[in-house]
């Protein structure tokens, strides 16, 4: 009770106070929020946590950051929550994956677009990987390609679910190599995709590079090729799509970062941008990031800004087709 | 009134007869249709099953449940009202901490066996209003980190 | 035998102190409504950012079985199962509680849970490269199956119609239909925006459970007083060993139907109980009494609930997938330590595996021990008045939904269906099929969408879902499983009344 007594005696003071605090110089004074449109344990959901750890030094916002998972429909769910639903009070943030929710809002059906949100910060950059499983007898993507042509429609693979990172590649690549193959998306994510292509349900699969590293390591996958315009140093030796002969550009390359929805205060945008990217910077979080096998790319609000409506535009060509 | 549960019982499969037959009119209705394949399926049996309960009901015939006494539905109705006012409004527009205070103290008092007119039985109820939100807030404000709507003092 | 020489890791002070929290934190944590093990394991994540690699997993593993086994107390004092996992305790455990046997239900649950936890470990220990090929021969067309298998048994579930159990069961399929389409992303049925994110099933569960309870203790009103009038009785602890000892096939058949089905990725454990449940109802000779307070129905549900923990860690630890959300969020627990599950872990990072596996094995019983002696505790919760007990519930009841997403659309949808379920009981509906069927209906159609696009691409819808071993069994065991349930229909029409219908309706 007393806790709650002094709660209200500070909200009254707060409430006198909004008027002249315009500048937000207290912001955050509470523990803030950011919403995972993924479930927990995902790849998105565990990068988010790493990266949001140091979030309660003082140097960076100087009050943690608690993840809340609101999965489904492959980040629809959430996403659609933060659109409609969410406080923009610059108390509720939330992680963004490119190019899933452009896409989905482009294919429709969603009430949100690369409209609803204000970028923060980029942390991550995952580009999809083409997988198949360790005894499989395709040993480059020109094999899987000949099977494709000389079995239209047959050559099963699979991905996340429709209209996220990995269908884009998966569409890309058919749209490159001229074949059609089935594309089965998993209601499981990135490890339910990866699960059916070690179990061998399907014949193959496009993947994150991090989960498919690991599983690469463990043996059980060949990974192919890289949807990305250049090698990763996580996997030196897998050449990219493109220098297999196959025009793909990095379209298909999962960001992840953080995003407020509209109608935040510019203030607390401001801020946000400012601290953020700093705070992705730590090093404690670089060394997290490593270990786990997840490649980092921070990028400032400017550069995500630039780098949504580059996606945007390539993305409603690409799908224009379907 | 032997007729009471019969009747009662034609107006509870009727209701759910009618979910039934709406939700399969609007699975076999809604686009795109490949993402209905199943709910069709489901909302059929859902209907055919709901129809068959109802005309059992009409003949007489349903075996089990006691239905309801107008007995106890005087006793449910203050209980329930504080419960629809606590969820579907006191809880967001007052706070989780403040509408839980209310509601918990009020329910207390509405069902307490003890007599009204004793202070003794208002401190006590008073008291285990304050330590069951205390043991609240311990847990999922302070433990857990749980951000619930503002409360209404913010 | 590798196991054994990381024994004494498990007991250093610091780790054995990890173990101590991870355990009761875990068992108060599973008793809140709302709190399923995945989510307990996710708040600790960030604990374990400060501790070594093996601390962490000490942490995590002792809590994630922990909170399997929590969720009995909750099911069985208050009726509301504090995960999916649990729902099929309540069916008997809860009504021992109202028959003032709330002690012995309580220490039967924890006994049995350890034993069939333990086994579970044990089969995680010696079998781990045999039953990893096991868990990958589960494909969709068998998934699909498995939940129809799911589906077979709701009639016969906590009802005394069978069609009325089946009915609640199509309310529920057709409840998990609501919202986003999993796999096309098409929107279905969102008639409010509080269902726009789909029923999530911890609120619903909730709801179905919890709210009905408040409204029944409401209807008693306020001169009851027969909460004074239940004493509990008291129970030694060895009284409820030779009992589980006693009733070894209920326990038998929770172990291995728990182990089965822990071990298939992406069914886990949330529907172990019920099918343990449901299995040694109908092989038991004394079936009848299920749901009546029969201590075998604690004892399959909860030996499988904790059966399942140590195999659906074998796709995790082995091939590097998780099997189910909380094996997910053990695998984040591992990778911020930068160590892959999957031989690394194994042959690098034996000190960590073994450890980790070890403290699941003394956390079983650690578990048990602590919680024979929350059992006793049993008392004073029976003897809180009406008043308070509903109070209460409707609190929990409020948080604990909310919580699970933060979000007030979860807290309505816990409510509505909640007070709906409260009027459907009283005409012979109930909530047990209900939940089952929202749990089953995203496997039965993911599974099966999944499968027809692989089958339609390859063999064909025909060959895909009904050839091979593993299908046919499943088909088989799915027909029997109907054809067990007519069977018991038919012969029940001869002797049930409408008296006896009703007079088992109260005893429940």
């Amino acid at each position: 009770m007393k806790n709650l007594l002094a709660g209200a005696a500070i909200a009254l003071m707060g409430l006198t106070g909004t008027a002249y605090a315009d500048g937000h110089a207290n912001y955050p004074e509470r523990p803030v929020m950011l919403m995972v449109s993924y479930g927990a344990g995902g790849a998105t959901d565990f990068q988010a946590r790493i990266v949001t750890m140091t979030a309660g030094n003082e140097d960076a916002l100087g009050m943690p950051i608690a993840i809340i998972n609101k999965p489904g429909a492959g980040g629809r769910v959430g996403w659609n929550w933060m659109a409609t639903q969410a406080e923009s009070d610059g108390y509720t943030l939330g992680a963004y994956n490119v190019p899933h929710f452009i896409a989905q809002s482009i294919k429709g059906g969603v009430e949100y677009s690369a409209d609803s949100f204000e970028p923060i910060a980029n942390w991550g950059a995952d580009p999809a990987v083409f997988v198949v499983a360790a005894d499989s007898e395709m040993n480059s993507m020109t094999d899987v390609v000949d099977f494709a042509k000389a079995n239209p429609g047959k050559l099963t693979f699979s991905g996340a679910g429709l209209f996220v990172g990995h269908h884009i590649a998966a569409l890309q690549l058919e749209k490159a190599a001229g074949v059609k193959m089935a594309y089965i998306p998993s209601n499981k994510g990135g490890a339910g995709a990866m699960k059916s292509v070690i179990a061998g349900e399907v014949m193959g699969g496009v993947n994150n590079l991090s989960d498919a590293f690991r599983a690469a390591a463990a043996g059980n996958v060949k990974i192919l090729g890289v949807f990305d315009l250049e090698r990763n140093d996580f996997l030196p030796d897998v050449p990219t799509l493109k220098e297999q002969g196959f025009d793909i550009d990095n379209a298909s390359v999962n960001f992840r970062g953080v995003m407020v929805p509209k109608g935040t205060p510019q203030g607390i945008i401001d801020k946000l941008a400012a601290t953020v990217p700093a705070m992705f910077e730590n090093g404690r979080v670089a060394g997290k990031m490593k270990a786990g096998g997840s490649p980092m790319y921070i990028m400032t609000r400017d550069e995500v800004l630039e780098m949504w409506a580059a996606r945007e535009e390539t993305l409603k060509e690409l799908l224009a087709g379907l | 009134m032997p007729d009471l549960p019969r009747n009662q019982h034609i107006i509870a499969s009727g209701i759910v007869a009618g979910v039934g037959i709406s939700v399969c009119y609007l699975s076999y209705t809604q686009q795109p249709s490949e993402a209905f394949t199943f709910p069709r399926l489901i909302s059929t049996v859902f209907a055919v099953l709901a129809i068959w309960t109802f005309g059992k009901a009409l003949l007489g015939k349903t075996k089990v449940g006691n239905g309801l006494s107008m007995e106890a539905m005087s006793r449910i109705t203050p209980g329930l009202l504080v419960m629809l006012v606590y969820i579907f409004w006191a809880a967001k527009a007052l706070g989780f901490y403040t509408s839980s205070t209310i509601a918990f103290f009020i329910l207390l008092s509405l069902y307490d066996p003890a007599q009204h007119s004793e202070i003794k039985s208002w401190i006590r109820r008073a008291l285990i209003t304050a330590g069951f939100l205390a043991i609240m807030y311990g847990l999922f404000a302070m433990l857990l980190n749980v951000y619930t709507p503002r409360e209404f003092f913010n | 035998m590798e196991f054994l020489l990381y024994f004494s890791d498990v007991f250093t002070p610091v780790n054995f102190g990890l173990l101590l929290i991870g355990t009761i934190g875990g068992l108060i944590l599973g008793a809140t409504p709302g709190l399923s093990p995945t989510m307990a394991v996710a708040l600790l994540i960030p604990f374990t950012f400060k501790l070594e690699a093996a601390q962490g997993l000490i942490l995590l593993g002792a809590a994630y079985t922990s909170t399997v086994a929590g969720g009995a107390v909750s099911a069985i004092l208050l009726k509301i199962p504090g995960a999916p996992a649990n729902i099929a305790t309540t069916l008997d455990g809860h009504t021992m509680a109202q028959k003032g046997e709330g002690a012995k239900a309580l220490q039967l649950s924890f006994v049995s849970s350890a034993i069939g936890g333990v086994f579970g470990v044990m089969l995680l220990i010696f079998l781990t490269p045999v039953l990893a090929k096991w868990a990958l021969a589960f494909g969709p067309s068998h998934l699909f199956w498995l939940a129809i298998l799911g589906v077979t048994i709701i009639g016969s579930l906590d009802s005394s119609s069978v069609i009325k159990g089946l009915l609640s069961g199509c309310i529920g399929l057709w409840l998990a239909t609501i919202g986003f389409d999993d796999i096309m992303g098409a929107q279905r049925f969102i008639f409010h925006p509080a269902v726009s994110g789909g029923i999530n099933v911890i609120p619903a569960l909730i709801g179905l459970f919890a709210i009905p309870q408040v409204i029944t203790m409401f209807a008693k009103g306020p001169n009851d007083t027969t909460a004074e009038v239940i004493a509990v009785k008291k129970q030694p602890v060895m009284d409820s060993i030779r009992e589980v000892i006693k009733r070894r096939r209920a326990l038998g058949i929770g172990t291995a139907i728990g182990s089965v089905i822990g071990l298939i990725p992406g069914v886990g454990g949330q529907i172990a109980g019920l099918v343990a449940y449901d299995q040694s109802k109908k092989f038991s000779p004394e079936r009848e009494k299920f749901g009546t307070g029969h201590s075998e129905g604690v004892i399959a549900a909860e030996a499988a609930n904790n059966a399942m923990v140590g195999p659906s860690l074998v796709p995790l630890l082995t091939l590097s997938i998780p099997g189910s959300p909380t094996a997910a969020v053990l695998l984040g627990g591992l990778l911020i330590h930068g160590i892959f599950p999957g031989s690394d872990l194994f042959d690098n990072h034996p000190d960590v595996a073994w450890t980790f596996i070890n403290s699941m094995l003394i956390g079983q019983i650690l578990m048990c021990i602590f919680g024979l002696y929350v059992a006793g505790l049993a008392a004073s919760v029976a003897r809180v008045p009406h008043s308070v007990m509903a109070a209460i519930v409707l609190g929990l009841a409020l948080f604990g939904s909310y919580s699970v997403q933060n979000s007030m659309g979860d807290v309505y949808v816990m409510a509505s269906l909640g007070i709906g379920m409260y009027f459907l009981e009283r005409f012979g509906f109930s909530a047990a099929p209900l939940v089952l069927g929202l749990i089953l209906g995203p496997i039965a159609e993911a599974n099966f969408v999944q499968g027809s696009m692989i089958a339609n691409a390859t063999s064909g819808l025909g060959p895909y879902f009904l050839t091979g071993t593993l299908n046919l069994t499943l088909i088989a065991v799915v027909l029997a499983s109907i054809a067990y349930s007519v069977w018991m229909e038919l012969r029940q029409i001869r002797y049930t009344t409408k008296d006896d219908a009703v007079h088992k309706e109260e005893a429940l």
